[in-house]
């Protein structure tokens, strides 16, 4: 029981719930905006741990640095598959549940794709480097620095698109494509160029959550399935397409996961994040904060 | 299940090289994508390198005449069933001379039964488990000496020549780690040691700090982690960063691959782990040779677990075939009754089993892995883990 209270499950679940909040988000912004389903969303934080691992390997440069590098990547991978892909996809006009169809298998396509051609590149043998790992004390808390860095960062940016959302001009087409896209069409949103930054920073935020992650974890080709269900757990949580709820889902999950875990036993971590998640979609399928209003 | 269709769609693409008159060719299926994709790069490597270092040769020595070696190789995609399939491919289809072990136990398990049926001799390598014993002898061999209820008596008498009287274990979900705890709960309980924790997690964990915080508060002398190699990852990073203190911690599989050094660094020094090679065995005539032409051609150390094993089978495979040729029989009868001078000293079979190699652990030392149990391999003694 002293566990249970001492800050160090809090410390642990405040770290896994900001990484899981980061990486839900960029699924949760390209669902709200496009109805597209990326299931190859975990393969972008591959992306990012893989241009995190090689940038620290090769240049000695700080993951916190070429964070910026994965993000670029990303957004460019987003750009190539937006006008390869999806646009004639999304300007053909179809019913939202066609298009989750569509999207479904074309993403399915592109982990496929993304996963082995990242085998062939780096062969599957894991890999890791050590950046920030002394432990800092705080009270009875130890925390190693990069799970520090990671949770930092991760907030920051987080808060950073909600400010972006709330406050710039942009942000606001964006939330009214999420709210309503016949009607942000009609005020004079700018569809196709919302649609291609959001899919760019959505992606582009998920590949950070990736360099953020190579600091604590072994990486391999292969290892971003798990993100993916984490992510789309969040955002159904969360309800899809709120970006504050999504938000706020990923770090209930978290603090679920760690303390779940702490009252029972590890093994039942899957049980207890499923159990939920099933929970919610027979209670409240529109998400714990899905409401009438989508966005706030 | 989505998953398995992305692996299927995703790994057809097969690798067959062209045979030439005066080669031989020997066929395998590795995991090159999947569940096991991680794993299989040690065995692989192993095999490249002595199919170059056995070209560079001359070739294959094949009673007494030189044939060069082609590969024939398929991804299995981590599917025991598609393994199935390809070796029977591999026999019948591509007719291949002789065959290397696939990756993993599960896999070994599977194509046994091929080969028994065509009657087709194969060394195995990277299994291990206590119900290889009951498979049926004749066509399939495993070198291995990290049987599990062997490992934890083993490990029940390091734990007691060094005096630890208490122990926490933790284990993932996956078959060897149960395998594992099933032998060693009963063996620790017989010796007096006092189990103070037993936590299971799944495979796909994330986060341990729950599970180590119950392991800090009994502050175990011995901590007794049965892991694969990503969780291996999260246990170093994450004891360090909650303190555990214990003398003795036992990490199961991932600090004898390279990248596990570059991963965990210094945090790592003092585990002990499963595995019964060095290259610092001056017997062993074969070993260091061997670890510098790997480090050589592929600019990182060895799997001192996996890739040994890999790279005994091949050499046990190439001594059979230079006294009995090609013929499956006479192939079967040489594995069954020689004695192979491999990197990992000699090996002799009796049943399925490897009868000389000893069942060991390793301490990483520094920059080094070292024999440190049992001493009549050792290459250095246990020395207890003194901090992060």
């Amino acid at each position: 029981m002293d566990a249970i209270l001492s800050g160090q499950l809090l410390a642990a679940a405040l770290v896994t719930g900001a990484l899981y909040a980061l990486t839900a988000l960029g699924l949760n912004l390209v669902y709200g905006t496009m109805r597209l389903l990326n299931v190859a969303h975990g393969d972008l934080v591959m992306i990012g741990a893989y241009v995190a691992f090689w940038a620290f390997t090769l240049l000695a440069l700080s993951p916190l640095l070429s964070l910026l590098g994965s993000a670029a990547l990303a957004a460019l991978l987003g750009l190539a598959l937006y006008y390869g892909l999806f646009r004639r996809l999304l300007d053909g006009g179809k019913a939202a549940q066609r298009l989750e169809a569509n999207s479904l298998l074309l993403f399915f396509g592109v982990s496929v794709i993304v996963q082995n051609l990242a085998a062939l590149q780096f062969t599957s043998t894991p890999r890791g480097f050590q950046y920030l790992d002394e432990v800092y004390h705080f009270g009875n808390i130890s925390v190693t620095g990069n799970r520090i860095a990671a949770f930092l960062v991760a907030i920051a940016i987080c808060l950073g698109v909600m400010a972006f959302l709330r406050f710039h001009v942009t942000g606001l087409a964006i939330k009214a494509l999420i709210q309503r896209r016949d009607a942000a069409a009609i005020v004079g949103v700018n569809i196709e160029r919302v649609q291609i930054l959001t899919l760019c920073l959505g992606f582009a935020t998920a590949s950070v959550a990736g360099a953020l992650v190579s600091m604590t974890e072994q990486i391999s080709p292969f290892m971003g399935f798990p993100f993916t269900i984490a992510a789309f757990v969040v955002i159904i949580l969360g309800g899809l397409g709120n970006i504050t709820g999504g938000i706020a889902a990923g770090f209930l999950l978290g603090l679920l996961e760690t303390y779940g875990v702490a009252l029972t036993s590890s093994a039942y971590r899957s049980i207890l994040i499923y159990g939920v998640f099933v929970l919610i979609l027979l209670v409240r399928p529109q998400g714990l904060l899905g409401g009438r209003r989508i966005v706030r | 299940m989505i998953r398995n269709l992305s692996l299927a769609i995703a790994a057809t693409a097969a690798l067959a090289t062209a045979a030439s008159a005066e080669s031989v060719k020997i066929g395998f299926s590795i995991a090159k994508t999947g569940l096991f994709a991680a794993g299989a790069p040690s065995q692989l490597n192993a095999y490249e390198l002595w199919r170059e270092q056995v070209n560079a040769k001359g070739g294959l020595n094949v009673a007494g005449k030189k044939m060069m070696v082609e590969f024939v190789q398929y991804d299995d995609q981590s599917n025991p069933g598609n393994a199935v399939k390809i070796y029977e491919k591999l026999i019948t289809d591509d007719k291949v001379n002789l065959l290397l072990a696939p990756w993993g136990t599960p896999h070994h398990f599977a194509v046994a039964a091929v080969l028994e049926k065509y009657k087709f001799p194969m060394v195995g390598n990277t299994a291990a488990s206590v119900q290889l014993r009951e498979i049926k002898a004749g066509y399939i061999w495993f070198p291995t000496s990290t049987i599990p209820d062997k490992m934890a008596v083993e490990m029940v008498k390091l734990l007691k020549a060094n005096g630890y009287k208490t122990a926490a274990l933790i284990n993932n979900v996956l078959p060897f780690a149960k395998e594992f705890k099933a032998a060693i709960v009963p063996e620790l309980k017989k010796s007096g040691i006092e189990l103070k924790v037993s936590e299971e997690y799944p495979p796909d964990i994330k986060d341990m700090t729950a599970m180590l915080s119950k392991v800090k508060a009994a502050s175990p002398q011995a901590v007794i982690v049965l892991s694969y190699p990503s969780d291996s990852v999260l246990y170093a990073k994450q004891a360090k960063e909650i303190g555990i203190s214990a003398p003795f911690q036992f990490v199961a599989i991932g600090p004898t691959i390279d990248f596990y050094s570059k991963a965990v660094g210094p945090a790592a020094n003092g585990f002990v782990t499963m595995g019964h090679w060095s290259p610092h065995k001056a017997e062993w005539k074969r070993a260091k040779p061997f670890y510098d032409a790997y480090v050589k051609k592929f600019n990182e150390k060895p799997d001192y677990l996996d890739t040994v094993l890999s790279y005994m089978s091949c050499e046990i495979l190439e001594q059979a075939v230079a006294k009995a040729g090609l013929d499956k029989e006479k192939i079967r009868q040489a594995i069954s009754t020689m004695t192979f001078d491999t990197i990992n000293g000699p090996v002799k079979f009796q049943g399925v089993q490897n009868a000389i190699t000893p069942t060991a652990f390793l301490q990483i030392q520094g920059d080094e892995l070292q024999i440190i149990w049992p001493k009549s391999i050792a290459t250095s003694s246990f020395k207890a883990k003194t901090g992060w």
